[in-house]
């Protein structure tokens, strides 16, 4: 499995010959955050795309065929007419705060975003608690769309925004058990290190059934953290309009737009990271020689293909499910996940303790 | 009609003063002043379905009202009807708390007579601007009162009411809709789940609702109104354009009014292949009520299927009609062209399709947790509630209420096939939407048990070109794709209609929604209005 | 308690049963008409009612009488006949000529009567869907040749 971490020491060593220590850190800041943001970017418009074809496979219709082959050019040029819309203001709207929110939504996605271990060495923010981090950084966002429902003078956000407020911080909840649980058997808070372990095995397979009950929770509640359908409530097309959002345009509304879809990504991509393992490759005890087809394939590859595989998943139940009321959704979150999620809490300590797992 | 002579007995028994009237339908002509006891002894009689309440500019005999009830439990029709000769000041005593579908019918009423329904507790215009100056439908309206005018609406927000007082005049009070702390929200005319342009002036308690204004008229084209100045085949046109997905069964009223008026028989031919068309589109319409349901409740997979499955009916009938919305089929005496020779082969092709895609539905929707949790138990409407707002169709039948014209006054073909009407007792929104899954079955039998037996013949009966009926009314109902349609048709003698009225299905549908949506959720209002299944160009005609 | 797992293993398997039918939609074939791609092979039922049309023979005569009926029989106005008077040089009779035939498909709301009230079979409804055109005066059309 070929280490990032080289080529990276080999850049940092280069600099800093030339240049003092102190600068050479800047400049790789620089580097790493413009790059950062170009991933972003590009991720998002994989995921719009992505989210059209797919929804439109599920619906028997074919999606953006037009521009460029198969449509793929559809969602750059989506982009620039986003890009070139007039932003209007709204009168009697909270105008500091109203321009403000979108940023803060999409400053909370691209620092939980860059939690994320694409590959061995590609880590950008990985220390000892980096779990905890993440779940602090992709809070953020709530704020952000409690301000946006708030600020936007409008009735129809501000229920939207309300809406928001009751189920993100309610479902953070499961989210963190489930996480929790993988914590407990791996007994680190290092999404580096919580790769590593599942050299031998990825957590789902050696944690077995209470690491299969969290990854259910976490995909529920994660779906739900990142206001997917079926829990689509603060935007409800049927109910408020777009909730939140209805009186953005222009980039603000893109911002919330982009959010939304790289929120579904890095979702997505901590449930691979978690639960199947990031980047490491599937290996089968005993089966030497498929485990060296396996580590042939690079780690990003697997990290990008597990990750698009729950976001496939998660659109599937997207495009299938009615949405929840939101009594039904603080039901299904207080009286099944998070007893659910305590007791299979529970059960992996058993499992620790007892050295159930594999 | 059968027990005219009894009923007849009874009213003279009843009300001395009431005057039958033999043209047409014939009717009973009741003075102002005894109406309203004669109301309340037939509302205690059993009479507790108002079919229809049609206002009429009766000329010298003034402004009035004529009353279609029902008797739910024997099936006794009667027609009543009553005119205040004083045109300036026409005042009828209101029936709205007999009758609770009488509150949008009477306001409707005033709106284009001016009549004052002294009483009413909520005298505002419904369907007009309330800025709007006279009175549309009367025969002596000065159209150029009215220029376009570009101004904004303001919102009335107070309720006009005109209550007697002990020396026989009346007073004008006004009582506040909403109060000044109450968070109103609008949900409408332009919202994703209205189903067009209505607009609900929602009253909320965080997510609860607390009340609901409903406005309409914002597509009213005045088709009644239009209808006096056209020819009888000139009228025929207008009514796909009131329900559109009832655009047969409609079309079939309005002939079948007309042909009962001439006294015109048409063959089996055309009753075989009326009966077809009208269950084609009712299953056409019952598509496209799960597809939007389910997509007003999140679930877009479903809304996909059921345009899928309606595009087939739609090609079947595109074929034969030439239309796919608009179809323009049904004539007087008859229908406008012959079944296509591929109609019958394609219409068993769907047949077979359909039915295993019924399966589908149930997986992904019916049997789904979340749907059942949503639609179970809300919106409940009482079968009493059903009779009394006459909400009749798939939402009456839900509440237990066996409301179907196909079974209640036989027509076309429908009493010589067997098919079973549904119904349901919980009256909640699982059981409006279960309603419409089986009435797709029910009609795939009907038309299975037709399609082969289509017998030879015309089809279209010799007419004259310049149709003119006697003088008279005549009201005739069909069971439109979402409840009783009705037709009401006076004439002076004349080649066009002197008053059209068509019973909206929509309206009773909507004027129930404040009664039962309140305490409910935003997301339950949205199923509800998705399974009462509303059509808006029908409500506002 | 045992409800409330038989509730939710229930509630679960319902939601199963319903990711089945979109997974199998994920693959059928789908049915989405790509028009203009498809144009060349888009055919319209025999009695799609697009416009009214008045059909002419190879030596562009029309069967068209300007009795004016279908103007009359038309609720909208959507017709309007100009005709003349010409004598005709064979009987010396006068005789009505059409001179120009207007159809505003604007306003037309193909209610067939038209085609039903003339009595020659001059006018009828084609195929035709194609309707868009920038302003509204391209949609008054003249349907006899002159």
């Amino acid at each position: 499995m070929f280490d990032f971490g080289i080529l990276t020491n080999w850049i940092h060593t280069q600099l800093t010959s030339v240049m003092s220590e102190g600068l050479a850190i800047f400049l790789e800041c620089v580097i790493i955050g413009v790059l950062l943001l170009l991933l972003y970017v590009i991720i998002a418009i994989i995921m719009i795309y992505m989210e059209r074809k797919v929804c439109a496979a599920f619906q028997c219709r074919l999606g953006p065929t037009r521009v460029g082959p198969w449509g793929s050019v559809q969602v750059i040029c989506d982009v620039f007419k986003m890009l070139t819309k007039e932003i209007i203001t709204i009168r009697h709207s909270d105008k500091f705060l109203y321009n403000l929110a979108p940023y803060i939504v999409i400053l909370a996605s691209v620092m939980a975003f860059a939690c994320i271990p694409i590959s061995r060495g590609l880590e950008i923010l990985d220390f000892n608690v980096g779990v905890l981090f993440f779940m602090a950084a992709s809070s953020i966002g709530i704020v952000g769309i409690l301000l946006a429902g708030w600020s936007s003078n409008s009735k129809y956000s501000l229920i939207g925004a309300m809406r928001s407020g009751a189920q993100m911080i309610s479902y953070e909840l499961s989210v963190g058990l489930s996480i929790l649980t993988i914590v407990v058997l791996t007994d680190t808070m290092q999404f580096s290190e919580i790769v590593m372990r599942q050299a031998d095995g990825w957590f789902i397979f050696k944690g077995h059934i209470p690491a299969v009950i969290a990854f259910v929770i976490y995909l529920i509640a994660g779906n739900a953290e990142v206001n997917r359908g079926p829990f689509d409530l603060p935007e409800a097309e049927s109910e408020l309009t777009a909730g939140y959002h209805t009186e953005y345009s222009g980039m603000h509304f893109g911002l919330f737009y982009v959010a939304e879809f790289v929120n579904l990504f890095i979702i997505s991509s901590i449930a691979a990271t978690i639960f199947l393992g990031g980047w490491m490759p599937l290996h089968i005890p005993g089966l030497d020689g498929f485990n060296a087809v396996m580590d042939a394939i690079p780690g990003f590859i697997w990290f990008f293909a597990k990750a698009f595989f729950i976001v496939w998943l998660l659109m599937w139940i997207k495009w299938t499910f009615p949405r929840l009321r939101i009594d039904q959704i603080l039901t299904l979150e207080w009286k099944y996940l998070v007893p659910i999620g305590l007791l299979n809490l529970l059960l992996m300590v058993i499992v620790v303790v007892f050295k159930l797992h594999f | 009609m059968d027990n005219t002579i009894d009923i007849k007995d009874r009213i003279a028994a009843m009300e001395p003063s009431a005057v039958w009237s033999d043209a047409g339908d014939g009717m009973f002509r009741v003075p102002v002043s005894s109406f309203r006891g004669l109301a309340e002894k037939l509302h205690n009689e059993g009479f507790d379905f108002l079919r229809s309440l049609t206002g009429i500019d009766w000329g010298e005999d003034g402004l009035g009202c004529v009353y279609h009830l029902e008797n739910t439990a024997t099936g006794e029709n009667i027609v009543l009807g009553t005119a205040d000769p004083d045109r300036e000041n026409a005042c009828l005593p209101s029936v709205h708390d007999l009758w609770k579908g009488a509150n949008f019918n009477e306001r409707e009423a005033y709106d284009f007579f001016g009549i004052k329904f002294i009483g009413h507790p909520d005298l505002r215009r419904f369907f007009l601007r309330d800025d709007w100056k006279g009175y549309p439908l009367r025969k002596d309206y000065d159209m150029s009162l009215n220029p376009l005018n570009m101004e904004n609406e303001g919102n009335e927000d107070m309720a006009p009411s005109y209550e007697m007082t002990s020396d026989g005049s009346y007073i004008l009070k006004r009582h506040p809709l909403f109060d000044d702390q109450e968070y109103v929200i609008n949900i409408g005319p332009q919202h994703p789940a209205t189903h067009g342009v209505l607009r609900f002036r929602v009253s909320l308690e965080g997510e609860t609702i607390k009340k609901i204004d409903v406005h309409s008229g914002y597509i009213h084209r005045g088709i009644e109104k239009l209808c006096e100045s056209c020819t009888y085949p000139q009228t025929l046109g207008f009514t796909d354009r009131l329900d559109y997905l009832g655009a047969m069964q409609n079309r079939h009223a309005l002939c079948a009014c007309i042909e009962k008026a001439m006294g015109l028989e048409v063959s089996e031919r055309i009753q075989y292949i009326r009966t077809i068309m009208d269950e084609l589109q009712r299953i056409d319409s019952h598509l496209l009520f799960i597809a939007c349901l389910c997509q007003d409740m999140g679930a877009l997979e479903v809304f996909f299927l059921g345009f899928r499955d309606r595009e087939k009916v739609l090609d079947i009938l595109e074929q034969t009609t030439g239309g796919r919305l608009i179809q323009t089929y049904n004539t007087i005496g008859g229908v406008q062209a012959d079944i296509h020779p591929e109609f019958v082969k394609k219409t068993k092709e769907f047949i077979r399709y359909m039915r295993p895609k019924l399966k589908e539905y149930d997986d992904i929707f019916t049997g789904n947790i979340i749907a059942r949790n949503r639609l179970i138990g809300t919106g409940v409407l009482s079968r009493e509630d059903a009779i009394s707002f006459g909400a009749t169709g798939g939402t009456g039948r839900a509440s237990g209420w066996a409301c179907d014209v196909r079974k209640r006054h036989p027509y076309a073909m429908y009493g010589k096939v067997d098919f079973k009407e549904i119904t349901f007792t919980e009256g909640d929104c699982f059981a409006r939407y279960m309603v419409r899954i089986k009435e797709i079955e029910q009609s795939l039998n009907i038309i299975e048990q037709l399609i082969d037996n289509i017998p030879d013949g015309e089809y279209q009966m010799k007419v004259k070109p310049v149709i003119k009926l006697p003088a008279g009314s005549w009201y005739t109902a069909v069971e439109g794709s979402r409840g009783e349609f009705g037709v009401f048709l006076e004439s002076r003698g004349d080649k066009s209609p002197y008053r059209l009225k068509f019973r909206s299905t929509g309206l009773p549908l909507v004027s129930c929604i404040d009664t039962i949506a309140r305490d409910a959720k935003i997301a339950d209002l949205i199923a509800i209005g998705g399974t009462l299944d509303y059509v808006v160009p029908d409500i506002d005609r | 308690m045992i409800n409330y797992i038989k509730g939710l293993f229930k509630g679960l398997w319902s939601l199963l049963v319903g990711l089945k039918v979109t997974f199998r939609e994920f693959f059928t074939r789908k049915i989405t008409e790509q028009y203009p791609e498809n144009r060349s092979t888009l055919k319209m039922n025999e009695r799609f009612c697009g416009e009214l049309t008045m059909p002419h023979d190879e030596n562009g005569n029309n069967r068209c009488i300007a009795c004016g009926l279908c103007q009359m029989a038309c609720p909208n106005g959507s017709i309007r006949i100009t005709s003349e008077m010409v004598t005709d040089p064979d009987t010396g009779k006068q005789k009505k000529h059409l001179v120009k035939y207007e159809y505003d498909l604007g306003s037309c709301m193909f209610c067939h009567l038209c085609v039903n009230a003339c009595p020659h079979h001059a006018i009828e409804f084609s195929t035709g869907f194609e309707h868009a055109v920038f302003t509204r005066s391209k949609l008054i059309k003249t349907l006899n040749k002159q």
